[in-house]
């Protein structure tokens, strides 16, 4: 590989790396959204090396040929995935395994004033159902953000799922609340649950066990978030 | 561009490629635009049947990895360039003790000073040995700085909420592990397994160099990480992590478990406590040992040490590593938590 192609295959994946960030927020689908700054600023520096590649070569400054092996074909790969597959935010596919959720990691939580519909996200509402907070939930009516997941195990019951992430897509895990009274809008369909928050018979849930239930009041097919995930 | 190719043809005739076998290097350009062909005419042609849902799963997370690590390796490389080209090497003469036993803890508590994850401290431990520091204390630093630096302290810190000595018991369970590592090969390594990276010596002024090596280092990792983002990627929608559960209640199995699926999903490590948090079935020390593993060995940094390196080098160097991990998380599993 010389050093033209070199300088193009960095080119190419700074570009790439710029177009995610900076015209769009297909970056959004892969990282948190603190990560833009370095993002740009990594893409910048990646496509200025290629640039100056490019430069030397077209003057001709210097001609050794350095060994790069050509396993640097590969840094075309992600820019294939980005502009063939478009890959989007995970979604159902990645909600759907029955395994016991996660636990939410923040514990303490205030008491919710009455008389309003609060507007939470499905990791605060889990926490609160599982934790010591489940009484704040009592009587109050709560609407979620997410997107349908059937279950895999009953028929007739579904979940509202969103998946949360640390840092990028590959550390995310699947939120799920299961929504009561209501048709299931089709899989991976984005929506807006209002409603409020089913006791379980048993008296409490043990965190990080089966999901808490919703009795709906009503749902609203929404676009998919800018921020896809929690 | 024109004026270059005229002065060659005058100059000898008939050219110098006649009767030869075109160089590959020759050839690349012209690859490459075969490559950004495919890449357009895919666009408008398979774009639309690339939609099952398991390979955009895969393709999202395979770009989330590299997308993520891309700020790290490139941080890390301009760091490792900075290094070969403007830090003289008899800096690192002066800064570590003489006596490489001592040399090892030293460099691998300097890892406490880099806040990145693990894609950046390869190009920097290979600019640290080419050099001329030891290379067991360049692999002491390898191992330490991506666990043990102040921001994936903080996270550990973060996400284990009343539980201060999980980053405790974090930062000595690592730090020990680089040390040793360290220690171990430098009794037993030899020079001929490592390959120290050959950087290309620039000409000219020193900022020449810099870009030189940056450029090649780049090259080089960011191909590897390819290749670890995607086995990682593969690994995390093949393999259910339901049945990895099933054995969080069996002691020594549960901690083999936690270890390998550090090693499998490859997560950066200023996220991997996060997600450590989240395995609520497995024991303390089981979740000890995924992010004392996770940032010393996962498949990309197999992919990223194996090329750096060599193969003769990763392949002791990684089990004696993973072996360690485990066994000091166990130890610091019983004694601090």
């Amino acid at each position: 590989m010389n050093r033209l192609t070199q300088s193009m295959i960095l080119v190419l994946l700074g570009g790439a790396v710029l177009r995610i960030t900076t015209v769009s927020t297909t970056y959004l689908n892969y990282v948190k959204p603190g990560f833009r700054p370095f993002l740009i600023a990594a893409g910048v520096v990646v496509l200025a090396l290629g640039v100056i590649g490019l430069v030397q070569e077209w003057r001709g400054s210097d001609r050794d040929d350095s060994h790069t092996p050509g396993v640097a074909w590969l840094l075309t790969l992600p820019v294939f995935a980005i502009f063939l597959i478009a890959p989007p935010a995970l979604g159902a596919f990645s909600a759907k395994s029955e395994e016991a959720q996660a636990k939410p990691v923040a514990a303490a939580y205030d008491a919710l004033p009455a008389g309003t519909v609060h507007e939470m996200t499905i990791g605060e509402f889990v926490g609160r159902a599982w934790g010591e907070s489940a009484d704040s939930l009592v009587g109050q009516q709560v609407r979620l953000t997410g997107f349908a997941v059937p279950s895999e195990k009953k028929k007739d019951r579904w979940y509202l799922a969103r998946i949360q992430i640390a840092c990028c897509a590959a550390d995310g895990v699947a939120l799920k609340v299961a929504v009561l009274d209501a048709d299931m809008p089709p899989e991976n369909t984005w929506v807006e649950v209002v409603g409020t928050w089913r006791r379980p018979p048993s008296g409490r849930l043990e965190p990080g066990t089966v999901a808490p239930e919703l009795t709906a009041a009503s749902i609203t097919p929404i676009p998919q978030p800018v921020e896809p995930y929690e | 561009m024109s004026e270059r190719v005229g002065v060659e043809v005058s100059e000898e005739v008939p050219p110098p490629e006649w009767g030869r076998r075109q160089p590959l290097g020759a050839v690349s350009p012209w690859i490459f635009v075969v490559v950004v062909g495919l890449l357009l005419l895919g666009r408008l042609v398979f774009a639309p049947y690339l939609t099952a849902p398991a390979l955009q799963a895969w393709a999202t997370i395979f770009v989330a990895i590299c997308v993520q690590a891309l700020p790290f390796l490139a941080f890390g490389v301009l760091l490792s360039a900075a290094i070969t080209a403007f830090v003289p090497a008899s800096f690192w003469t002066r800064a570590l003790p003489r006596r490489p036993f001592l040399a090892v803890p030293v460099a691998g508590a300097a890892g406490a000073v880099l806040p990145g994850c693990e894609c950046a401290s390869v190009p920097v431990a290979s600019g640290l040995m080419a050099r001329g520091v030891t290379p067991a204390a360049a692999l002491a630093f390898l191992l330490a700085s991506p666990a043990i630096n102040p921001v994936v302290i903080v996270a550990t810190v973060v996400a284990f909420p009343g539980e201060p000595m999980m980053a405790v018991a974090r930062f000595g369970a690592s730090l020990t592990v680089a040390v040793v590592a360290g220690w171990v090969w430098l009794r037993f390594g030899r020079a001929g397994w490592l390959r120290i990276p050959s950087r290309p010596v620039g000409h000219g002024p020193k900022w020449r160099s810099f870009v030189e090596a940056m450029r090649h280092d780049f090259l080089h990792a960011g191909g590897f990480l390819v290749v670890g983002g995607a086995t990682a990627a593969t690994m995390n929608v093949v393999v259910p992590r339901a049945w990895l559960e099933s054995v969080a209640g069996i002691p020594v199995v549960s901690v083999l478990v936690l270890a390998l699926l550090a090693v499998i999903l490859s997560i950066c490590s200023e996220a991997d406590a996060f997600v450590a948090a989240s395995l609520t079935a497995f024991s303390p020390t089981a979740k000890l040992a995924f992010l004392v593993v996770g940032p010393m060995v996962d498949l990309k940094l197999i992919a990223l040490q194996t090329g750096t390196f060599g193969r003769r080098f990763a392949a002791r160097f990684i089990p004696l590593t993973f072996v360690l991990a485990v066994a000091v998380s166990m130890a610091a599993g019983e004694v601090l938590l």
